[in-house]
């Protein structure tokens, strides 16, 4: 099975049939294609083709309504047909058939004839192509198209001296390049398609909207009586192939190439053009040279790719054996068609080149989507991938470089110019494939070497930085002070009653991932830190605490725990603590941080007033700690594994040590876990103790659902107890921790947090009413009789104020079909309008019939016309109505 | 010239700014013209648009690959959560699904996401294909629905079925589907956010604003919503619409099933968004929002006034042309044009409605041509004959742009920068500048 699931593709790696028809028309001169199916399809695709070539893409669609649906879609394609005409006078339209014209069973063919029979005079030659979506992918219907083509086109069947070369989707610039090559061996050759002009054409004066690049009728005439046709694909199936058409009906012999890229796919090209009477150039000969030896230069770099290639089979094809050629490892070979011969034509070829670079896993797959590729990218260990921008998804996720050489490329520039084919497309490709390599190396060997083999402990590394802080002789007499407070500190004084605090969840953001936590905080049944009804922002903060002061007395400390950081979001925190020391200056600041950014803020924190801080430390020494943090974000990148754990264990450590310096008591919080953590803790509580650190708390895991930590095995009350008791010995233990939320209000015992949520009111006064009748809800823009809803608004102290929206439907009496959405019982609308604005003193609205207009003045209700914003309608009126 | 490019039933929907009162009204809201290049998607687009941004929602799109493979993670919705919607799931159907159904496939389908994945809500848009080989995607919902326990939520978006705007009737009706069960919740206070897609994160902006004035936000629909989230809309005591054009309809059933009033509002341009905010806090806020609204916005528009000055005189008495999806929103640019200084010379939309097309002749001046559900031969028309220095629109007209030499701003789903809020006029205010005024035109206009 090539899913991962078995019933449903997970990010398509194809697209579909008429996709690849349109872009074979593309190649025709003068031709212009009309998509017969519902609108979609063709703006799809034009826009899918109009980021990749850059260039404007016209595809008609035949816009396929129900009723078409049900009753036939001629109309509405002889329609079509003739709009097209008269809109860019093609020469050649191609129709190209979607899932929907199919499976009604249109008779292209027949509708055809009837255009003609419709307009005798119409010269125009028209192709018709059968392209469901669901029987292919891009790939067979561009074929498809090229076969539709030849087929439709009378051949002058006279033998001449030409070579047809039929192509794929390839790039404009790799066409271009085909056809100078061709030139310089002086192949007399009909290219179909030819794209090279049609998808990358030149900036002129004047813009033409028909196409005037591409293969002309008159070449496709002579292809019947051409000498040879090479037809570059390896899969091509035969009732696709032109080819075999031209020689089963003209008896044209054919041979077929592979896609010239690399080596021996383009000399063998070349041998075939040789062979059928072309002369290899010098120029040539030098590419070829050129081509050897940058695959020497390069060639050590390039034994270290594991590529991913994915896309059309004979992209697949030739990119693969291109690696192949230069030591890079395909390991996983993908394709969206369905090819199992793919798998044949390439084993050997990877299989060799896996005996080569001892690489044992890779996978060849038909029939694939990414969710697959993905996987076994993964599972295989790739480091480059090649092929279309579909493939970012899994460079974005994994990091996985995309060398982007295939259609559709949305996310870059250039789609047209990639270049693959022949000596110089294949240098190029290979040198965006080693560069690419060589980029990736280049910014992770660093890391890759720092993480593989520097094991020094912890301890060290902590030494050094604490090392170059300058040493600050601890401010005793704001210690004091600052321990004076503590008396009053219900976290701090040792017993958790008498004293209240206030926490202000006014720092939602983190900067470090503990596995016992999830960053959604909005619960209000749920009690444990980072959970809070609602983020304040500092003023917010302030208004809070005024309230709660004036209702709680023993008020005496202010905290900011989060929900998030309070230091990852320093601004907010900074903010709401110099307002509320503006306001009281008595108060007792706490903060809680996980210490990350405590270097940076500690002197500010101290000249702010902050004589608390707690500090969350699981953890000194790194490799435990990497247990314990997924991942930190410092100064702009994020770190994982142990390299982030030492970084925010270095501040950690140095941000306590700067506190106390500064004469701030310090607690540290240890979260205690099993089998991670539990033999560690006193450790911990040393390393904090030697610090300055004045009190530490050791604490349950609260598990939290979805987690990482979610289903690990609780410390029980007994063991933390003894913990503390051990610990007790090195410096004072927190006994009565709550593990409270970060909106937590109240006494440690009785947290009343939830009486102070949103605890704000608003009185109303009335004043002079508006109802303003509005469409956009911005502009004064309706007839007062079209209005379903009024906005209301009111005058009073000079000032207007919204009041609210009123619904007309509302206001129905509810027999009538009057539902306030537009149409229905006349009368009973405007009913119901005057009903909704009878208590009003004005109505402004962009205009108004005589009659509502009467029947307002009966009820004394001013009115007023205008275009106008809202605000500024009403204050005029309310003016003019005041003076 | 000009007249022979235009196709004889495309007159009607061309209307010029002179012909202002009494001519008849622009035609609009039909079906496009068949042959005529319309630059409009199709149903199932325009579900898809308004459904995409739930981040952790499976959606499987019911049909063969192309409808699936097109739309995969081409939109510039970000999220805060989950990224389950950058996927696309497709029941890939072939030519034996279609000769003997697909229901057993899609039903197979289902019951492998959910014995894989557990999803809290799957998605199933139904294709042009799958309303005609009569596949009961209902059914198949309904039923998967009951088994698994799982929201499994039908979407009726065949491509031929209407145009876009139908699309998003039926992506609300398929949100209405979800918020049901929760329609009595009690309420809470705060508002809920209709109409923004958190493009390049915008949502974000006005949920920031909106916390800068004290109003709390219950859900964002659809911009970084989640499920979780998603079904707290009906508790909240105000619906707040962005985009009109596709949440309108939802709005009013919201406020007919769920109670909740609504009021419009537009977050483009300096006015619009100081305008709403207050609006917002008046709405549903205190004295202390109203104030904290009226500060905030002041503060807002005194920061950006010097920024926008200096641009001014750069962009003052240049030309542009607009083509977008929806009227609101060729109404906001028009007006945020006019406030430049930028005289607005073509204006298109794909969807516009009778009302707002009305608006717009009334904004522009009487050299300019509307255009309803235009193609790139008027397009190049009336580009050409107004002398456009910039036009405004989606990836499919970039390129016809550039082609005809005129400086191009992406107003679309795809882009990678704000244009919603003060941030958003600064960006579109710095984009326009710096593709109408980018050395290249020299160049380019020296060209015989």
């Amino acid at each position: 099975m090539s899913k991962n699931l078995v019933n449903l593709t997970v990010n398509p790696c194809k697209m579909c049939m008429p996709m690849g028809s349109v872009s074979a028309f593309y190649g025709i001169k003068k031709c212009m294609t009309i998509l017969h199916g519902s609108q979609g399809c063709s703006t799809y695709i034009r826009r899918h083709m109009a980021t990749h070539y850059n260039e404007p893409v016209d595809i008609a669609s035949s816009s396929l309504t129900e009723e078409g649906t049900v009753f036939g879609g001629e109309g509405n394609l002889i329609k079509g047909i003739e709009n097209m005409i008269s809109l860019y006078k093609p020469e050649i339209i191609g129709v190209a058939t979607t899932c929907l014209a199919e499976t009604i069973g249109e008779d292209i063919n027949r509708i055809i004839n009837e255009f003609f029979k419709k307009h005798p005079e119409a010269n125009v030659r028209i192709i018709p192509v059968s392209s469901a979506g669901y029987s292919g992918t891009q790939y067979e219907g561009f074929f498809k198209a090229l076969r539709a083509i030849v087929e439709n086109v009378e051949m002058d069947v006279k033998k001449n001296d030409k070579v047809n070369i039929i192509t794929g989707l390839i790039s404009p610039a790799d066409t271009r390049y085909l056809k100078k090559l061709l030139d310089s061996m002086k192949i007399d050759y009909i290219l179909l398609p030819d794209i090279s002009d049609n998808l990358d054409g030149e900036y002129k004066k004047v813009y033409n909207r028909l196409q005037e690049g591409g293969t002309s009728i008159e070449e496709i005439s002579l292809m019947g009586g051409a000498k040879l046709t090479i037809e570059l694909s390896t899969f091509i199936k035969g009732e696709d192939s032109p080819a075999e058409y031209l020689y089963e009906a003209y008896g044209v012999p054919y041979v077929r190439c592979s896609l010239p890229v690399g080596l021996r796919d383009t000399d063998m090209f070349i041998r075939q053009l040789v062979k059928a009477g072309g002369t290899m150039c010098a120029e040539t000969k030098k590419e070829r040279g050129r081509y050897l030896d940058s695959i020497i230069d390069s060639h050590k770099y390039n034994s270290e790719g594991r590529a991913v290639i994915f896309g059309e089979p004979d992209f697949v094809y030739s990119t693969v054996r291109l690696c192949a050629e230069n030591g890079i490892m395909p390991v996983v070979v993908a394709t969206g068609s369905k090819c199992s011969s793919l798998s044949n034509l390439l084993i050997e070829e990877i299989q060799k080149a896996s005996d080569y670079a001892f690489v044992e896993k890779f996978k060849i797959i038909d029939d694939c989507d990414f969710d697959t590729i993905e996987k076994y990218a993964l599972e295989f260990g790739a480091n480059v991938m090649i092929g279309s921008s579909d493939g970012r998804r899994i460079e974005e996720k994994h990091k996985l470089p995309l060398v982007r050489c295939a259609f559709p490329i949305h996310d870059n520039i250039g789609g047209q110019r990639v270049r693959i084919l022949g000596y110089e497309g294949s240098i190029t490709l290979l040198d965006r494939i080693t560069n690419t390599l060589l980029t990736q190396k280049e910014h992770s060997f660093r890391s890759a070497l720092y993480n593989k083999y520097y094991k020094s402990n912890l301890e060290t590394k902590s030494n050094m930085r604490e090392a170059v802080l300058p040493v600050e002789t601890p401010s005793e007499d704001m210690k004091t002070v600052n321990l004076k407070k503590s008396a009053t500190h219900p976290c701090f004084n040792g017993c958790g009653s008498g004293y209240a605090r206030i926490h202000l969840p006014v720092a939602p953001k983190c900067n470090i991932q503990c596995n016992y936590c999830v960053r959604k905080y909005d619960c209000p049944n749920e009690s444990r830190p980072g959970v809070t009804t609602e983020i304040l922002s500092p003023e917010q903060a302030l208004g809070k605490y005024k309230i709660v002061k004036q209702k709680m007395p023993n008020l005496t400390v202010v905290g900011i725990a989060g929900p998030g950081d309070s230091l990852a979001d320093f601004e907010n925190t900074r903010k709401t603590l110099a307002l509320i020391k503006e306001f009281d200056s008595q108060v007792t600041f706490c903060l809680s941080t996980n210490g990350l950014m405590l270097p940076i803020y500690a002197e500010e924190l101290a000249g702010l007033g902050v004589s608390h801080v707690t500090v969350t430390m699981n953890a000194v020494n790194a490799t435990i700690g990497a247990k314990i943090y997924k991942h930190i974000d410092y100064m702009g990148n994020r770190y994982f594994g142990e390299v982030g754990a030492a970084i925010l264990m270095a501040n950690q450590m140095a941000g306590i040590k700067k506190l106390s310096s500064l004469g701030v008591v310090c607690k540290v919080n240890v979260v205690m876990l099993k089998g991670i953590n539990e033999y560690h803790v006193r450790q911990v509580v040393k390393k904090a103790k030697e610090l300055g650190c004045d009190i530490s708390n050791i604490m349950q895991l609260i598990p939290v659902a979805g987690s990482a930590f979610e289903n690990m095995p609780l410390t029980s009350n007994k063991e933390i107890m003894e913990m503390r008791k051990i610990c007790g010995e090195i410096m004072p233990q927190m006994y009565h921790c709550r593990q409270c939320r970060a909106d937590a209000v109240g006494t440690l015992d009785n947290d009343q947090s939830i009486e102070f949520r949103g605890c704000t009111s608003a009185t109303n006064k009335k004043g002079i009413l508006f109802a303003v009748s509005s469409k956009s809800g911005v502009l004064v823009d309706q007839h007062f009789g079209h209005a379903t809803d009024f906005y209301i608004y009111e005058y009073v102290n000079k000032s207007i104020r919204f009041r609210e929206k009123r619904s007309v439907s509302k206001y129905c009496d509810g027999s009538e079909s009057c539902d306030g959405m537009g149409s229905g019982n006349k009368e009973g609308k405007m009913d119901a309008i005057l009903e909704a604005v009878k208590d009003c003193n004005g109505v402004v609205a962009m205009r108004i019939g005589e009659v509502p207009k009467q029947r307002l003045k009966e009820k004394s209700i001013e009115i007023f016309t205008t275009y106008d914003r809202i605000e500024d309608a009403v204050k005029k009126a309310a003016e003019q109505l005041c003076v | 010239m000009t007249e022979s490019l235009i196709l004889e039933e495309r007159k009607d929907f061309i209307k010029f700014g002179f012909e202002k009162s009494g001519k008849t009204a622009i035609k609009c809201e039909s079906n496009s013209v068949s042959g005529a290049v319309s630059q409009r998607a199709c149903v199932y687009c325009g579900a898809r648009v308004v459904l995409n941004p739930i981040t952790d929602a499976f959606h499987i799109v019911h049909g063969p690959i192309g409808c699936a493979s097109y739309t995969w993670d081409i939109r510039g919705s970000l999220t805060s959560g989950s990224d389950l919607y950058r996927n696309s799931f497709s029941t890939d159907l072939t030519e034996q699904d279609i000769v003997f159904g697909g229901e057993k496939k899609l039903s197979a389908a289902i019951d492998e996401v959910v014995q894989k994945h557990n999803p809290k809500v799957i998605f199933v848009y139904a294709t042009c294909i799958v309303g005609v080989i009569g596949d009961d995607v209902e059914a198949v919902c309904r039923h998967a629905e009951k088994k698994h326990g799982t929201r499994v939520i039908p979407v009726k978006s065949p491509g031929f079925s209407g145009n876009k705007s139908y699309g998003y009737k039926m992506a609300c009706n398929a949100i209405l589907e979800l918020l049901r069960p929760h329609n009595n919740i009690s309420k809470t206070h705060g508002v809920n956010i209709l109409g923004d897609f958190n493009l390049a994160g915008e949502m974000w902006i006005i949920k920031n604003y909106l916390n800068e004035i004290g109003i709390p936000v219950v859900s964002t629909i659809t911009g970084d919503a989640g499920y979780d989230n998603l079904i707290k809309a009906p508790s909240a005591g105000l619906n707040l619409v962005q985009c009109a054009g596709s949440m309108t309809y939802l709005a009013k059933k919201m406020e007919a099933e769920m109670n909740i009033p609504f009021i419009k509002v537009s977050f483009f341009g300096v006015e619009d968004t100081s305008q709403s905010l207050i609006r917002i806090a008046e709405a549903i806020g205190t004295e202390e929002n109203i104030n904290k609204a009226k500060t905030f916005t002041q503060s807002e528009s005194d920061r950006l006034r010097p920024l926008l000055e200096k641009y001014k005189s750069r962009l003052e008495g240049k030309k542009a042309a607009i083509y977008v999806g929806g009227g609101f929103k060729a109404i906001s640019l028009i007006r945020q044009f006019n406030q430049m200084g930028i005289e607005t010379v073509v204006v298109g939309t794909q969807t516009g409605k009778p009302e707002e097309y009305e608006i717009i002749t009334g904004l522009v001046g009487q050299n300019a041509v509307i255009l309803d559900d235009a193609n790139p031969a008027e397009l190049e028309t009336f580009m050409k004959e107004k002398d456009a220095d910039i036009l405004v629109g989606g990836v499919k007209e970039r390129p016809l742009a550039y082609k005809l030499g005129i400086a191009f701003c992406d107003h679309n789903h795809e882009r990678k920068h704000a244009l919603a809020g003060y941030e958003g006029v600064v960006n579109f205010t710095k984009e326009i500048n710096l593709s109408m005024n980018s050395p290249v035109w020299e160049y380019i206009k020296q060209e015989t």
